[in-house]
């Protein structure tokens, strides 16, 4: 199964002496021809402006458009279409909620709980909302404060369920940011649960599913999380197109953040109506190539299935976890075994730094990525600077972890 | 192996038995790079005698292979040059020290000594 697939990848196609081990997925998949494809044959054939052309090419362009967010919605199991929002990722997405969410649903005091495994897209928009985010509730000017809290992790690398009860108690947050699966740790977090819990302390919660996404099936009302984002280019789809899923009664409260053309129900010279759903959220001329693109991603995840993805990526992560305990000096971040565990394997070894291990090797062929990756306040609490990181998906092999694991041993040698 | 790979032998050398390697007392100047790709920390101390020569370096932190190694080159090159020889030095002087080509994206590694040694004779 796994050649066939890998085959559909025109950058695999290079034959040589190392070819290209690819294991920074997490950062970024390679594209299958399909949505390449798809969006050459949009621009070569059928590119036309969305939404406003009365022609037949125009008509074509915005039908393939809408379609893409039918396909959506089936893929996340969302009850309404308009509940699903194009955006340019899974940062842009969190940035409409936060700046959404703390223009009109929140007051100076609120709390926002969030956990030490997230990624700087949702701590960053919380940290300059809490400080610069003026009120429409309470009309103050002033600057406004939110109190932003952190969930600790288990020395496994999970997130304390305990102490996130507490915090809820607490606290009483308005909203909790979670991620579905550390883009470090490769934890996949008790989302369903926590979502409950923090809904019942009468919290409003988004998931980051940027790294769950492409690894099993996402369901948002089995879940029943009040917003969800994603990003394309992690699954297998282009860059410069995400999602945003909303509850449409949360979405219809949700002020727009992007303002401009297509947004709009009516313009005078003193007022501006917005539009209904999807559209007060997709101001401008939008990514439709793009969004072409994710609809070609969606149906090549779907046509291998993301139940047999997880199975196959959870045979591969088992597989890793007992190879990189043949590296000595290896230290693992993250859980030790395949429980509630993505193919994701960050690790430091010890007395070599992060980027010389990338470095040597990026000369075998192995693309891994070196440093923080966009979690510092994780490596801060594990008191480490930069640590590697090999993040596999539905094309990597096992022999692709035998380069990985053999290039390491070689590695550790010649630093000693 | 290659003449230039910037992992050969006499690198790592420098990488596990770093030259000049530690914190002095007093140091006419001194000041402190950051390495923004990985937040690695140099810390360099120059003692400039009267003559406006080099007499002692010292650099302390932590880093990568690159960084360690070539600060060790650089700061062993430095000594017994003027002040006014270190402010006029750039990336060409590390890049013959070190006799390696190398990418973009590790470059910053090497020239961490560079820009604390910049920094530390600025206001000269």
């Amino acid at each position: 199964m796994i050649p066939k697939i890998r085959n559909q990848f025109p950058i695999f196609q290079k034959r040589g002496l190392k070819p290209l081990a690819y294991l920074d997925n997490a950062a970024t998949t390679q594209k299958p021809a399909t949505v390449i494809e798809a969006m050459d044959k949009f621009y070569r054939s059928q590119n036309a402006p969305v939404h406003r052309g009365v022609y037949a090419l125009a008509e074509g362009a915005t039908a393939a458009y809408e379609k893409v967010r039918d396909q959506v919605k089936e893929f996340v199991n969302a009850k309404h279409r308009e509940e699903i929002i194009f955006t340019s990722g899974a940062t842009e997405s969190i940035n409409v909620v936060v700046a959404g969410l703390s223009e009109a649903f929140l007051k100076r005091g609120d709390r926002i709980l969030l956990s030490d495994m997230e990624h700087h897209a949702m701590i960053v928009p919380w940290q300059a909302a809490a400080r610069l985010q003026v009120s429409t509730i309470d009309r103050s000017t002033a600057r406004k404060k939110l109190k932003l809290d952190f969930v600790p992790l288990n020395s496994e690398g999970r997130i304390d369920i305990g102490a996130f009860k507490k915090l809820l108690a607490k606290h009483k947050p308005k909203f909790v940011g979670v991620t579905h699966v550390s883009n470090v740790l490769g934890t996949e977090n008790p989302v369903r649960e926590m979502i409950s819990l923090a809904h019942k302390a009468g919290a409003l919660v988004l998931v980051d599913a940027a790294q769950s996404i492409a690894h099993g099936a996402v369901d948002v009302q089995a879940l029943g999380c009040d917003f969800l984002a994603f990003s394309g280019h992690k699954m297998y789809g282009p860059t410069g197109i995400g999602v945003l899923y909303g509850k449409k009664e949360l979405l219809e409260k949700l002020p727009p953040h992007k303002f401009g053309g297509h947004m709009i129900a009516e313009v005078t010279r003193t007022k501006t109506t917005y539009a209904p759903l999807p559209e007060k959220f997709e101001g401008g001329t939008p990514p439709v190539a793009e969004v072409i693109g994710l609809g070609a991603a969606i149906s090549f995840l779907q046509s291998i299935g993301l139940n047999n993805i997880a199975k196959y990526e959870g045979s591969l992560t088992a597989y890793a976890l007992r190879a990189l305990k043949n590296v000595p000096g290896l230290a693992l971040l993250g859980p030790a075994t395949t429980k509630a565990r993505a193919p994701i394997f960050s690790f430091t070894i010890k007395g070599i730094h992060a980027h010389d291990i990338a470095t040597l090797l990026d000369r075998e062929g192995i693309a891994v990525r070196a440093g923080h990756h966009c979690a510092q306040i994780l490596h801060e609490s594990l008191s480490l600077d930069a640590s590697v990181r090999a993040s596999l998906c539905i094309y990597n092999t096992a022999e692709e972890v035998d380069r990985l694991v053999s290039a390491l041993v070689t590695i550790q040698r010649k630093f000693q | 192996m290659d003449n230039n790979d910037i992992y050969r032998e006499e690198i790592m050398e420098h990488y596990r038995n770093p030259q000049n390697f530690g914190v002095m007392k007093n140091p006419t100047y001194e000041a402190e790079a950051v390495n923004p790709l990985c937040g690695d920390k140099i810390r360099l101390q120059l003692k400039v005698n009267k003559k406006g020569v080099v007499e002692k370096v010292r650099f302390s932190g932590s880093g990568c292979a690159l960084s360690v190694a070539s600060s060790s080159q650089f700061t062993e090159w430095m000594v017994g040059k003027t002040v006014k020889k270190l402010k006029s030095t750039g990336p060409d002087q590390i890049q013959e020290l070190m006799r390696a080509k190398i990418g973009p994206a590790r470059l910053p590694c090497m020239l961490l000594s560079l820009y604390a040694l910049q920094k530390a004779v600025a206001g000269e």
